[in-house]
């Protein structure tokens, strides 16, 4: 579980999170919505720690992130599993060394259990054997985006962050991506956040949504309630797709 | 004030390159990788470029010292000792700057803006050392290879090109090559090849490591790193050269 305090954080006076306040539960697709620029990646950085926030709590379980040692949270990293806009392979090591990576980095595993492991973790994700050997630059966005999830599974994490998992990909795509981070949410009862500003990812797996605004928290609920919300920013997003709007007039 | 704050903010860099490795295995291995693509690619430009520098030195050299009154043997001497103390050393590091450094610069530029180095530090990896220690250790160790080498093509290059073009004997050029030598500046040119190494690898990863933006900062970066590390390695020249050498 993850829980947000009052968290806030500005860029050269600039305030784009202006005190949010929430809680991420564990084995549940944590969604966070919003207009582009609505501080949605900074707030995703803000909690894994790659920005420093001004002022705020975020606690991890029982821990409070802001007031560990540096040499705690690099530990406590080991526990993150990341998944960027844009999946951000290392792009000068194919397939599997990628999904190795954290492996090589900081276990003591033997060769062979790393093997295994990356086996394990390229095949939860539907890659095939014969893309093992590509690089990332061979493969396709989609298979981008799986590599990069297997790879934030690797050290079998209790946190999982994705920042726009499913951009650039046509809906079909992005929807097995949306379920597959679903399904090893469930499977490794982790605690999942991500952010999107696809309604389809939210009609998909939105089972506990935070809307945020202009920094800040504006609405939370699930993909039950979001259409009857009643909240006139949530509306304006989620109707501004006007196939939403005539599901909303029936 | 500007100025000062890239001092400020390369020296905090420099202070997370050099802490304690996560794990030491991973970078020897991205050592021996970068020994690879830093230096052994660079051999070839480098012969290449010394043997035909030494040819022209030495064709100039004789051009102008074509009065009788200079013995012949300044031939292979002047080609030696610019070579060894200027050529070998300097201009050879601004080239390096060009290849090398714009190659750690774009390298590292390119993963900071496709957000590699953000999954490096999420991960808990100390970006900064992973990729930048391996480089400047690899660099600061190629680099007396390259100079000794450079002088050694540099010298070839003027004792098959002299005698081709008619402007000295095999016989004088080699008697000019042991004229007046002075293994001092052997010392001096490593020396100052080893400060060069770091700078061609460090100021270009700097610039690297901060990137803002897309593909087009990238190169604007490359560019910035490969006019600012030609700068400081010609400062860097002036300050060692008026320390070491008078
Ligand atoms: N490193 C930074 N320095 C200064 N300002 C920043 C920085 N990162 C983000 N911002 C500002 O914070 C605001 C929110 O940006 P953010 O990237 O979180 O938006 P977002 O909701 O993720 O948008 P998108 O859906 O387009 O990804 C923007 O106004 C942006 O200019
Ligand atoms: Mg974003």
């Amino acid at each position: 579980m993850i829980r947000l305090n009052n968290i806030h954080k500005s860029f050269d006076g600039n305030e784009v999170l202006k005190g949010i306040s929430t809680v991420f539960e564990p084995g549940k697709t944590n969604l966070i919505i919003g207009r582009s620029g609505s501080g949605k990646t900074v707030l995703l950085k803000s909690i894994c720690g790659l920005f420093e926030i001004d002022k705020g709590e975020i606690w991890y379980n029982d821990r409070d992130f802001t007031q560990i040692t540096e040499k705690e949270r690099k530990k406590m990293r080991q526990e993150i599993g990341m998944v960027f806009q844009g999946g951000a392979l290392f792009d000068s090591i194919n397939v599997e060394g990628n999904v190795r990576f954290p492996l090589d980095m900081f276990t003591n595993m033997t060769s062979v259990e790393k093997q295994k492991r990356v086996e394990f973790c390229l095949d939860h994700v539907n890659i095939e054997k014969k893309a093992f050997r590509l690089s990332p630059s061979e493969i396709s966005g989609g298979m981008q985006k799986r590599v990069a999830i297997a790879r934030a599974i690797a050290l079998n994490p209790k946190y999982l962050f994705c920042d726009e998992p499913n951009s650039g990909l046509d809906p079909e795509t992005a929807t097995v991506i949306d379920k597959l981070i679903q399904a090893l949410t469930k499977e490794f009862q982790m605690t999942t956040i991500i952010n999107t500003h696809d309604m389809n990812s939210v009609i998909e797996i939105g089972e506990s949504v935070l809307f945020i605004s202009k920094g800040e928290k504006e609405w939370t609920g699930s993909k039950t309630e979001i259409l009857s919300s009643g909240n006139q920013k949530l509306e304006d997003f989620i109707f501004a797709n006007k196939l939403y709007a005539q599901m909303k007039g029936k | 004030m500007d100025f000062f704050f890239h001092i400020g903010r390369y020296f905090t860099l420099l202070k997370r390159v050099f802490a304690r490795p996560e794990k030491h295995k991973m970078y020897v291995r991205q050592l021996f990788h970068e020994i690879d693509t830093l230096g052994v690619n660079s051999v070839w430009i480098v012969i290449i470029i010394s043997v035909f520098i030494g040819g022209i030195m030495t064709i100039q050299f004789a051009y102008s010292m074509s009065n009788p009154i200079y013995p012949k043997d300044l031939i292979g001497f002047g080609t030696r000792d610019t070579l060894i103390l200027e050529f070998s050393s300097t201009m050879l590091a601004l080239i390096m700057a060009g290849k090398i450094g714009s190659n750690i610069t774009s390298e590292i530029g390119s993963m900071r803006v496709t957000k590699q180095i953000d999954s490096l530090e999420i991960m808990g990896v100390n970006s900064a050392s992973y990729l930048i220690l391996p480089k400047i250790v690899a660099v600061v160790l190629i680099f007396p290879f390259l100079f000794i080498m450079s002088v050694f093509f540099g010298i070839l290059g003027g004792l098959v090109t002299g005698p081709l073009a008619g402007v000295v004997t095999v016989p004088e050029f080699l008697q000019g090559l042991k004229f007046a030598f002075v293994p001092y500046y052997i010392t001096f040119s490593a020396i100052k090849s080893l400060v060069f190494g770091f700078l061609v690898a460090s100021v270009p990863a700097y610039f690297g490591y901060y990137v803002q933006g897309g593909a087009l900062e990238v190169g604007k970066a490359s560019t910035k790193a490969v006019v600012n590390t030609n700068i400081l390695v010609l400062f860097f020249d002036l300050i060692l050269t008026r320390l070491l050498l008078t």
